[in-house]
């Protein structure tokens, strides 16, 4: 044991670089593995955790007041009701803009199921008749901390302060203000006094089901009982996980397959250091055994040894997540940091203990074929392989015919002259090339979302909403202020799906004769008053192709659609059906607009066109900015960023197993190049041209893979997240050029040295080493 | 090789003198059977008993053929050879007549076709290299020509890691390896790395390392075959000095002034043994004297 040790430390002290970049890039794909464990863990569990710790409810019915629910706690599956409370949705000011929250009558006991879960502050008190308790995430979207006063503004327009007794989370919604209306909790009395005047306020019931999988059931069962036209919206458990996970998960998956991508290559990266490492050490190995040393010991030096440099880099990766992970930009940066102080920090804790064993393991584990092929090196001294005999090829041949430098023909056959190593070689560092060509795919679809925001179904860059003005004035109002192209009224209903399980977004915007500009992936655009187009996530959940029809219900109507378009949907997981305006029309003619979609001239500036429309409207036009998915998804670029250098790191660890494999294959060749009259510069020049046409070879296989890949998995991410596929963008051919630059000048440049150096020793040496 | 059969041998000479310094009693040695008088079968079963009770080694019908891309090369062709305890045996030859394979099988680095092998009296030719490896740390001490050190680690390492295979406690290789390297002069170069030594300190440190262990046998395959003159003088009196000590020596070389300071030369041709005789005047090699070892480490 001590045996091996000694040459196992003896070893890496004479390869401090190679031992050194093995543990840095183990270190930074257990720091990536584990921040994505976290990010995934943190989207996940805060959910799951709430929904046990509260009792939450499965399925949250909003329904019209005065609906009879006596029916719901029978119904087949349901352990328990929450409610019914009696709702009405005001508006609070949050920063610049106003927040819808929906506020809950309860009493000042808190319910048993779906309980509110406080987090500061105290509960409702009878004695305190203006108290309001709001949701965590509403509460800080609207800056109100426990103790805070909040005006509310009544559906009719009244304000109201009340005071925030405390702050909760709960399992029956998403974040806000991502997910809308915000949640409070009020007394029936505080209720009654902001609630309509004619005392019309909606209700809320939860169901707890016996069997959480059974949603489409229980909804179903439920709409059937209090009848279709009573319920308004239905939201399920798993719409409330999935809103809460979105960015998070994201990112969390990015990093996450980026990590095992990257896990690969550094596993290929150290296997093939350790093979490099035992062929270059035949010599020392045949001593070792001749000295005493078993097949088994040599076989187990070999794997200590990289189990101690994978075991290194996980302890630096693991500091590096608790270190580098909290300063890093949300949401990554504050779910590190939560992580410990969590409940499930034992959870994530024992995540990222499994993301460094699985890590270990693996780079332990690739060491396992070189180990063993050291461990059969025959102990008589001075054996090697035998060599293959390698003529110049045609090629070559042709080549110094024409006159061209010696060094590259014969830089061209080291290359080349043994195939499946050649290839082997060319594989691994095309590996992180191929990581990189998608890293920077994803950037460029960022930059995609940024700088053509139509193309990703966001043509409109503000929205505008008028509570207090006709839709003929505003329309009038947008249509006249310069630097407006076109501006498109629009409203949005819940609508229940066929076998009214669940409830989805009906969108009417634009009209048949001047349709909304959506970003189409599949399919034609609406032309006629029966048609409409659909996001992924609505296909999906509604098992239906373009071309087919549907049938939704709103407001107890049911409708039948031709869905003639797929359109790239970033809004509610793309579960929006859009139709024209016209479409909508009922008896009483097209529903008033609930905003307008305002779509700018060319070159028209954001900011400038907003503050003239809220002049020309002396401030009755509420115009706001849309929001980019990009916004949320700036840390993707430090993610980017970040796995870039790690697979520089990789490639250039493959680009000195690649040097040390091509000299000592050369060591003999190269004394006799010398020995023929070739200087030691051109000798280096025969070396670099063969490392460098080697990363030629896989820079061209890194980027013709990376491309159709890096397409694939964004418009697979696209397509789970139901936007829909179409959204990737391909990476800039400068930014293409550039790596390629880089990959193929480290390729020349690193082995220089050791190049130079091998072409100074004595000729005599380099003719004897072999 | 010696057998029990007592007559003279025309291209032997008489048999081998008697060393009064040796401490213990020899038997009159014979000439060497041609090899293919020496048939196998015909050696006893049991080579602890009879006349060969004190052969630390004992050789028969050693048969090697190396086969690389289609051509068979026989490099040992049916080899009998005893060594005796206490006993420095050069085997001379011109190259490629086998001497190396000869020295690799007896230190188990490379396994015969055919043949057997005893080592201190125990069968070790079917023996498995893990087994061989064990057998090497406390029984064999091994020198070569070249590459006889592990060129990443120290000259203090080196000559440890046997001893720390072999069980020993840090501390005990420690001690064995300071006195080894005083002894040879090496002290000051222990914390060395073992490939910027000269080529005679290597050889040095290497014969340090392969007695680190006090093995029986030593075997060293041309120790001195890239070393000049002075080096290689240096080398041949530390053989001869633990020579001195009790210890059996193989010792392979081309060079006759080297097999001169053996005290029997076997000679090897195409595989076989074409002689096998004492050495009549060992000039310098038996007249080593402490003094001389000492001058060493000057
Ligand atoms: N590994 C091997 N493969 C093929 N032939 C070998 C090998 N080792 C030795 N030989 C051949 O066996 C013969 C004896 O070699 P060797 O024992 O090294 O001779 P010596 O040490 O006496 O010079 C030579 O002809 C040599 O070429
Ligand atoms: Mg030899």
């Amino acid at each position: 044991m001590r045996a091996e040790l000694r040459w196992a430390a003896a070893d890496c002290r004479a390869r401090p670089g190679q031992a050194l970049l093995v543990t840095l890039v183990t270190a930074a794909v257990v720091t990536a593995l584990m921040v994505a464990g976290v990010l995934l863990q943190d989207a996940v569990n805060p959910w799951q955790r709430i929904f046990s710790e509260s009792s939450g409810a499965h399925v949250w019915l909003h329904l019209d007041a005065g609906t009879g629910t006596a029916a719901l706690s029978r119904l087949d599956g349901v352990d328990a009701v929450a409610g019914p409370y009696r709702t009405a949705v005001v508006t609070v000011p949050a920063g610049t803009g106003k927040l819808p929250l929906e506020l809950r009558a309860v009493g000042s006991a808190p319910p048993r199921i779906s309980r509110p879960l406080l987090r500061s502050g105290r509960w409702l008190d009878p004695a305190e008749p203006d108290g309001v308790v709001l949701e965590r995430t509403a509460a800080r979207a609207a800056g109100a901390a426990a103790g805070a006063r909040l005006a509310v503004r009544t559906a009719d327009g009244r304000t109201r302060v009340l005071r925030v007794l405390g702050t909760a989370d709960t399992a029956d919604s998403g974040p806000c203000p991502d997910w809308t209306p915000g949640l409070g909790w009020v007394l029936p009395g505080t209720l009654a006094a902001v609630g309509p005047a004619d005392g019309r306020t909606g209700l809320v019931a939860g169901l707890r089901l016996h069997d959480p999988a059974d949603t489409d059931f229980a909804v179903q069962q439920a709409v059937t009982a209090l009848g279709g036209a009573r319920v308004a919206r239905v939201s399920t458990w798993q719409q409330v996980r999935t809103a809460g996970e979105l960015d998070g998960r994201l990112l969390g998956l990015l990093l996450g397959v980026f990590g095992l991508v990257s896990l690969v290559a550094v596993a290929l990266a150290a296997a093939g250091a350790a093979g490099e490492r035992v062929l270059a050490q035949v010599g020392d190995i045949a001593m070792l055994k001749a000295v005493g040393f078993t097949p088994a010991q040599v076989v187990r030096m070999v794997v200590y040894q990289h189990a101690a440099l994978a075991l290194a880099g996980v302890a630096l990766g693991t500091a590096g997540a608790a270190l580098l992970g909290p300063v890093l930009p949300d949401p990554v940066g504050p779910a590190v940091a939560r992580w410990h102080e969590l409940p499930g920090g034992a959870v994530a804790a024992s995540g990222a203990a499994v993301a460094g064993g699985v890590v270990l393991l693996v780079v332990a584990a690739v060491a396992a074929v070189p180990a063993w092929r050291a461990g059969r090196v025959p102990a008589v001294p001075g054996i090697r392989g035998v060599r293959r005999v390698s003529r110049l090829s045609r090629l070559a041949r042709l080549a110094l015919l024409l006159r061209l430098p010696p060094a590259l023909v014969l830089g061209a056959r080291d290359a080349f002259h043994r195939p499946l190593r050649a290839g082997l070689t060319v594989a691994r560092l095309a590996i992180p090339v191929m990581a990189v060509t998608v890293a920077l795919g994803s950037w460029a679809t960022l930059d995609g979302f940024r700088a053509h925001p139509e193309r990703i179904g966001l043509p409109a860059a503000l929205t505008a909403r008028a509570p207090g003005l006709s839709p003929g004035a505003v329309q009038r109002l947008l249509a006249g202020t310069p630097g407006v192209r076109a501006a498109y009224a629009g409203v949005e209903t819940e609508a229940l799906v066929p076998g009214q399980t669940r409830t989805v977004t009906l969108r009417g915007l634009g009209t048949a004769a001047a349709p909304y500009p959506y970003a189409l992936a599949e399919g034609r655009g609406i032309r006629d008053r029966d048609e409409a187009v659909a996001g992924q996530g609505l296909l999906d959940l509604m098992h239906v192709r373009v071309g087919q029809w549907v049938r939704v219900t709103t407001a107890g109507t049911p409708r039948i659609l031709h869905v003639v378009g797929r359109s790239i949907e970033p809004e509610h997981n793309g579960q929006m059906l859009s139709v024209g305006l016209d479409a909508l029309e009922g008896r009483d003619g097209p529903p008033p607009p609930q905003y307008w979609n305002v779509v700018l001239a060319p070159g028209a500036d954001r900011e400038a066109v907003r503050a003239a429309l809220a002049a020309a409207s002396g401030g009755r036009l509420d115009v706001r900015p849309v929001a980019n998915p990009a916004d949320r998804l700036g840390a993707v670029r430090v993610v980017v960023a970040g796995l870039v250098a790690v697979l520089g790191l990789i490639g250039l660890a493959e680009l000195l197993t690649a040097t040390a494999g091509g000299l000592r294959d050369h060591a003999r060749d190269l004394g006799v190049l010398r020995a023929m009259g070739l200087t030691p510069r051109q000798v280096t020049a025969v070396v670099t041209t063969g490392t460098g046409l080697t990363a030629l070879a896989a820079v061209a296989v890194g980027v013709l893979l990376g491309l159709p890949v890096s397409r694939w998995l964004i418009d697979l991410q696209g397509r789970s997240s139901g936007i829909g596929s179409g959204i990737a963008g391909s990476p800039s051919p400068g930014a293409l050029l550039l790596t390629c630059a880089v990959a193929v000048a480290a390729a020349v440049c690193v082995p220089v040295v050791p190049a130079a150096r091998a072409a100074r020793a004595p000729v005599t040496a380099a003719l004897r080493s072999t | 090789m010696s057998s029990t059969a007592g007559a003279s041998d025309p291209v032997r000479g008489p048999e081998r003198p008697r060393f009064p310094r040796i401490p213990r009693p020899r038997l009159p040695r014979a000439r060497t059977p041609r090899p293919e008088s020496s048939a196998p079968s015909a050696t006893p079963a049991t080579p602890g008993a009879g006349p060969h009770g004190e052969a630390v080694l004992r050789v028969r019908g050693l048969v090697r053929t190396h086969r690389s891309e289609g051509s068979a090369v026989r490099a040992l062709d049916g080899v009998d050879l005893d060594v005796d305890r206490g006993e420095f045996v050069a085997v001379m030859g011109p190259s490629g007549a086998g001497k190396s394979t000869l020295l690799h099988l007896l230190g188990g680095l490379d396994r015969p076709d055919g043949g057997q092998i005893w080592l201190e009296g125990r069968r070790v030719d079917g023996l498995s290299e893990a087994r061989w490896a064990l057998l090497r740390r406390r029984s064999v001490g091994i020198v070569f020509q070249f590459s006889n050190l592990v060129s990443t680690m120290t000259v203090a390492d080196n000559v440890e890691l046997p001893a720390l295979l072999a069980g020993a406690s840090a501390r005990q290789a420690r001690t064995r390896r300071e006195e080894l390297l005083g002894e040879l002069g090496l002290a000051d170069k222990a914390r060395a790395v073992a490939a910027g030594l000269s080529g005679g300190e290597q050889q040095r440190v290497a014969l340090a390392r392969a007695l680190v262990n006090e093995p029986g046998l030593l075997l060293a395959d041309e120790p001195t075959g890239s070393l000049d003159s002075r080096s290689t003088r240096d080398v041949l009196r530390l053989l001869t000095r633990f020579h001195e000590q009790g210890r059996t020596i193989v010792l392979v070389t081309h060079d006759a002034r080297v097999a001169a300071t053996a005290e029997r030369v076997v000679s090897l041709f195409d595989g076989r043994v074409a002689d096998d005789a004492a050495v009549e005047s060992a000039p310098r090699g038996r007249r080593t004297t402490l003094a001389d070892v000492l001058e060493l480490k000057g």
